[in-house]
């Protein structure tokens, strides 16, 4: 093999050499030059070329309809909403500039920039914001989102700059739904079918880039959009390439051909620090990511209907040992379904504290004891046994692990179970036939939670699958909705996550942390990451020409 | 001979209604289908939402009532539409009113599968040929030994690790190859002959990973075709007539040790279309593995009903063909097909 291997490679020089001589130049990717210096300051400026990596391909880009992480990144970039988050992810206007909302919190009326256009020259009105609630409304539109918008009782338009919706009972999420509502061009559009239209393969929006090419399975590639209703960006073209593997998209980053890429744990904690060389030209970043992993109750089961059996399994847990066993400490414990730092998550709340003795005690207090000395509690003559369900997702099976040895030491005797996602969601979710899962919920934006955990929601495919059933937060859910004063909002949640937090339906494990890596030829990041994350300003990142790969610089 | 064709023909029918429906049956009897899959753990999808979609795509119909109204479609050649969102067709291109072009999912994948596959499994012949000849004439002795310690290397050896391995050495130690992916970003700048330049440099690691493996069968079998041939009574009478080894290897052996190959290559039709999974996503190759993995996974009907079906066609195909050639290459089976 051998052999065979350095045959191979000889040959590959020679033909090299044969075609290079014919082509002379064009073809040969050349590095950066080494004695480029990364660190020197260099002035923005436009231009260059930032090629990122991206492990599934979107279906399509129109954002209502496409419901995948990768469509909305791509997508992200190509429209606008009428609201979206800042950088402390703060509600404010994109194509709004501001937004009044009336005295009986029912009627909420946007005005828009002025002179906002499409990337085709075309005028951006209020007609196009009504266009996409209608279409997003549409029985026949195939989107899984539509709930929200269909709350509203009456949208119009008075004048060209103006849209104004009325909701049959004051909403306060509403405002979430329209920084998450991406307007679509009613001129392209109209007619017809949203759902197998093939303006979702060649998009045409507002925001700061366009298409340029779309190469099925291998890259889209955008290119900047001179009409932008943000002003210009200043990298002139943002290629994502789909590449599935991770280790193959670090492959990549290390030979220099793609820009950017998100880490795992691994990648970011072990192999960096021991490669200098890497660090010398790849920018390492952290960004709190927008999801937390849980270990959840069915508590319409026994025993977990009984608040000290779950609160004992709380103490029993060590979130700390599981963020540096899973994740080599690149994560936070989270004792509220929000992400630390903003406004809804209540600062006084503390995680669980990991104490096998509190815990000992709650369960004996609960009447559980060892009768038979085999190290497993029982009560009523049943053990304390149960099986954690998780889906095939390498760091939650991990997490299980080091939970099922926790409970162990304090004479519980669980299983672990891993399911491939669909039937997992179908056999155990919707059937509500299951003890324990280990799964994830997202870090809301929006601090609304009503559909996981207000008692109405129980049904099957619905979210509160696992039972929770609490007066207090029922109502505290019901209010928050009803109340669009951030102020008075924000005091109705820290109440909620503190009630839920007492009630321990589940035990908050880990948020874990993005982990971009960047080339240094990339300027202007923020670092460290705000709230909202370091993607915030990609719009001022800039490549300094010096720094540029040869071959691909189009200016 | 004719009758025997239309014979086979018609069995054809029958057999593939069979295997489209067990393989209908079975994809349903997996939990979950396309509205469990997607979005589905996003609380902004509302459970009616999700109904709506499931009556849109008649999933809540039984499977017997899904399965005719596929076969109803099937018949015309219709594939349908990817269930997965924006509903891409499964395998035609399709054309809306104003011209523009959506193309069919299969129809993108299948051609860079039967590249790369054709590719390899030239590369196979090419390489197992002369390695499974010299494996027999030398049998027992170093050089055979060391032939069959370095296919069943190749055979066993991970290729998801190698692939990783060569990548670094061929892209990341050594700028000679891309390490993933068909086209380099540059690529539509390209001149033509650049162009094709490129793609053949992506082309090397992948088909060089997915020859390995199947190094060894091929081979071996060879070395065993040859092997029962060498010992067979007109070998000795050609060796006793004088003629040179060369003559006696290649031309009275070789020749008649080919015939069980073609019965290989026959079976391996249907194994052109389709692609490894974890080769494709190393490389980063839009191919069928990984269209038909991901429709697996996404619970996407009619994309994974569209490849089982191509692929069983082209199975009863192979076979077919297998059984011709057979008969052309060998007058024994010829007589027997012909009574």
């Amino acid at each position: 093999m051998q052999n065979i291997q350095r045959k191979h490679a000889i040959s590959h020089r020679l033909t090299s050499a044969f075609v290079l001589v014919f082509l002379v130049a064009g073809c040969g990717k050349q590095k950066t030059e080494n004695d480029v210096n990364l660190e020197t300051v260099y002035a923005p400026e436009a231009g260059g070329t930032l090629v990122d990596a991206m492990t599934g391909e979107p279906s399509g880009l129109i954002p209502m309809i496409a419901g995948e992480s990768a469509a909305s990144a791509v997508a992200g970039n190509i429209f606008n909403s009428l609201l979206k988050y800042d950088k402390n992810l703060e509600l404010e206007g994109e194509l709004a500039t501001s937004w009044l909302v009336s005295p009986d919190q029912r009627t909420i009326t946007f005005t828009l920039k002025p002179n906002l256009k499409w990337a085709d020259g075309k005028a951006l009105t209020s007609a196009d914001v009504l266009f996409t609630w209608k279409l997003v409304t549409d029985d026949n539109t195939r989107t899984p989102y539509a709930s929200d918008y269909k709350l509203v009782t009456k949208a119009e338009t008075p004048n060209a700059q103006t849209f104004r919706v009325t909701y049959a009972q004051p909403y306060a999420p509403a405002m979430d739904s329209w920084a998450g509502l991406q307007i679509l061009p009613k001129h392209l559009l109209e007619g017809q079918d949203i759902n197998t239209t093939a303006f979702a393969r060649q998009p045409v929006g507002s925001s700061y880039y366009k298409l340029e090419s779309w190469r099925n399975g291998e890259r889209i590639s955008l290119v900047r959009n001179a009409n932008s209703t943000q002003g210009p960006a200043k990298i002139e073209h943002l290629v994502s390439r789909f590449i599935p593997d991770a280790a193959s998209q670090f492959l990549e980053l290390l030979a220099d051909n793609i820009d950017s890429m998100n880490l795992n744990p691994i990648q970011y904690a072990r192999i960096f620090p021991a490669r200098p060389e890497l660090i010398k030209k790849i920018g390492l970043y952290k960004e709190l990511g927008n999801n937390y992993t849980y270990l959840g109750f069915n508590l319409k089961h026994k025993p977990f209907d009984d608040i000290r059996v779950r609160q004992a399994i709380n103490y029993a847990i060590n979130k700390q040992e599981i963020i540096d066993g899973v994740l080599l400490g690149l994560g936070e414990p989270v004792s509220s379904p929000y992400k630390p730092g903003t406004r809804w998550s209540n600062p006084n709340l503390q995680p669980y504290k990991y104490d096998p003795a509190k815990a000992i005690a709650l369960l004996k207090e609960a009447g559980f004891k060892d009768h038979n000395r085999d190290g497993i509690l029982i009560r009523d003559g049943k053990p304390l046994a149960f099986e954690i369900l998780t889906n095939q997702n390498k760091q939650r099976e991990m997490s299980a692990v080091l939970i099922q040895r926790r409970l162990k030491e304090i004479g519980i005797d669980a299983k672990i179970r891993v399911m491939e996602w669909a039937s997992f969601v179908g056999r155990f979710i919707k059937t509500g036939d299951f003890d324990v899962v280990l799964l994830g919920w997202g870090l809301s934006l929006d601090p609304d939670q009503f559909s996981i955990w207000h008692s109405s929601q129980q049904g099957p495919g619905q979210f509160n699958f696992i039972g929770y059933n609490n007066p207090q937060v029922d109502k505290l859910l019901e209010q928050g909705r009803m109340e669009l004063d951030p102020d008075k909002r924000m005091k109705i949640y820290h109440e909620f996550a503190s009630v839920l937090q007492e009630d321990s339906p589940i035990v908050y494990l880990f948020a874990g942390y993005g982990l971009p890596a960047i080339h240094k030829r990339v300027k202007g990041i923020d670092n460290p990451a705000p709230p909202a994350g370091i993607g915030h300003n990609s719009y001022e990142w800039y490549i300094p020409k010096p720094l540029r790969r040869t071959e691909m610089s189009s200016d | 001979m004719t009758k025997y064709l239309l014979k086979r023909l018609f069995w054809m029918v029958p057999l593939l209604v069979g295997i489209s429906l067990i393989s209908f049956l079975i994809m349903h009897l997996a939990p979950g289908d396309i509205t469990t899959t997607e979005a589905s753990f996003n609380p902004k999808a509302s459970e009616e939402s999700r109904q709506k979609l499931r009556a849109l795509y008649h999933l809540d119909e039984p499977v017997l009532v899904q399965y005719g109204l596929w076969v109803k479609r099937i018949a015309a050649l219709d594939f349908g539409t990817s269930f997965a969102t924006h509903q891409r067709p499964v395998f035609w291109d399709k054309k809306d009113d104003k011209g523009n072009v959506s193309s069919g999912m299969i129809k993108q994948a299948l051609p860079i599968t039967l590249l790369i596959n054709v590719l390899s499994l030239v590369l196979i012949i090419a390489v197992a040929l002369p390695l499974g000849v010299i494996s027999a004439v030398t049998q027992n002795r170093p050089p055979d030994r060391a032939i069959t310690l370095f296919v069943f290397i190749g055979f066993a050896i991970p290729s998801f690790w190698l692939a990783l391995m060569l990548m670094y050495w061929t892209g990341v130690s050594n700028n000679w190859l891309p390490i993933s992916g068909l086209h380099s970003v540059g690529y539509e700048k390209m001149a033509f002959l650049a162009q094709g330049w490129d793609t053949l440099k992506h082309l090397v690691l992948p088909v060089f990973i997915s020859s390995l493996g199947g190094l060894a069968g091929i081979s071996l079998f060879i070395r065993n075709g040859m092997l029962d041939v060498l010992h067979q009574d007109y070998i000795t009478t050609a060796r006793a007539k004088g003629l040179q080894e060369n003559t006696v290897v290649y031309k009275h052996a070789l020749r008649n040790a080919l015939l069980p190959l073609i019965t290989i290559l026959g079976l391996s039709i249907p194994g052109l279309i389709g692609g490894s999974v974890i080769a494709e996503s190393i490389f980063a190759i839009p191919g069928m593995g990984k269209l038909f993995y991901d429709a697996v996974l996404m619970r996407d009907f009619p994309v994974i009903m569209g490849i089982l079906t191509i692929g069983s066609a082209l199975t009863l195909v192979g076979n077919l063909l297998a059984d011709l050639a057979y008969a052309w290459a060998d007058p024994r089976v010829r007589r027997g097909i012909s009574q």
